[in-house]
């Protein structure tokens, strides 16, 4: 069983979530509903940084997904024509944002949670950058492949 | 987006929104520090119709905590699934005491 879908919005934030409930919608039949939440956490976030950061914060900017449901994996990619994000976001993480101490009020992180939410909630996270696109993929494995 | 009610001093905000993400978030906090700038410093956040936040969200409840200062109180009820995951998985559920009903959590901050 291989079937893929694309779906696309521009980059407004208002859209965000029409995108999220489709894909969890068609995540259904696959993942447990704590892996549908973190599937849907991870593409809000990651969708989120692409309008913020990528085009930021303009309205008018195309932001597609593309979900392809395999036998033992979701594969989730998020392609973007925005200024490339340094790729050293994602291959050298910064310190853990949730490793803060909870007695010190200013050192609760208030923003920076994106990138490390969504390797925390995916098995798989790669960017990948062209001179046409960018397209962050993630993957999330199916934990009882279907017969 | 929210409805408050002030019980044994406790302001109780409900959020009548089913998600805070990034488009809602920048509201959400508008309304919650003026809730606080008001003089509320005893606050149950209501999120039992909340079915989503994303770090944008978190980020704004934080700002609320911070603009309450250590002298506040913010506690959170009503959170399930995807809410209290994050709060899980984020290491929030140290910083917001996390109540199942409005009631546990306006007894703890009027204690």
């Amino acid at each position: 069983m291989v079937s893929s879908i694309s779906l696309s919005i521009d980059s407004d934030l208002d859209k965000v979530s029409l995108l999220a409930r489709a894909v969890r919608a068609l995540c259904e039949d696959f993942l447990s509903p704590d892996d549908q939440d973190a599937v849907e956490l991870s593409l809000v976030e990651a969708i989120n940084n692409v309008i913020k950061h990528g085009y930021q914060g303009k309205p008018g900017k195309d932001v597609q997904v593309a979900v392809g449901l395999q036998s033992d994996q979701v594969v989730i990619d998020i392609i973007d024509h925005a200024s490339p994000m340094e790729p050293q976001l994602l291959e050298q993480p910064a310190a853990d944002p949730f490793s803060f101490d909870e007695t010190e009020l200013a050192d609760i992180p208030e923003s920076g949670m994106g990138l490390a939410l969504i390797r925390m909630n995916m098995d798989e996270v790669q960017y990948l950058s062209s001179e046409t696109e960018n397209r962050l993929r993630m993957v999330k494995r199916i934990e009882r492949p279907l017969p | 987006m929210l409805s408050t009610d002030l019980r044994n001093n406790v302001l109780v905000v409900r959020v009548a929104e089913k998600r805070i993400d990034a488009s809602k978030a920048p509201a959400f906090k508008d309304e919650m520090t003026k809730c606080i700038d008001s003089g509320q410093n005893q606050i149950v956040l209501d999120l039992s119709s909340v079915d989503f936040i994303d770090s944008s969200g978190l980020g704004a409840l934080v700002s609320c905590l911070k603009r309450l200062g250590p002298r506040g109180g913010l506690a959170v009820a009503g959170a399930t699934g995807a809410v209290s995951r994050l709060f899980t998985l984020t290491r929030m559920d140290r910083v917001f005491a996390l109540h199942a009903t409005v009631d546990s959590a306006v007894e703890q901050l009027s204690a």
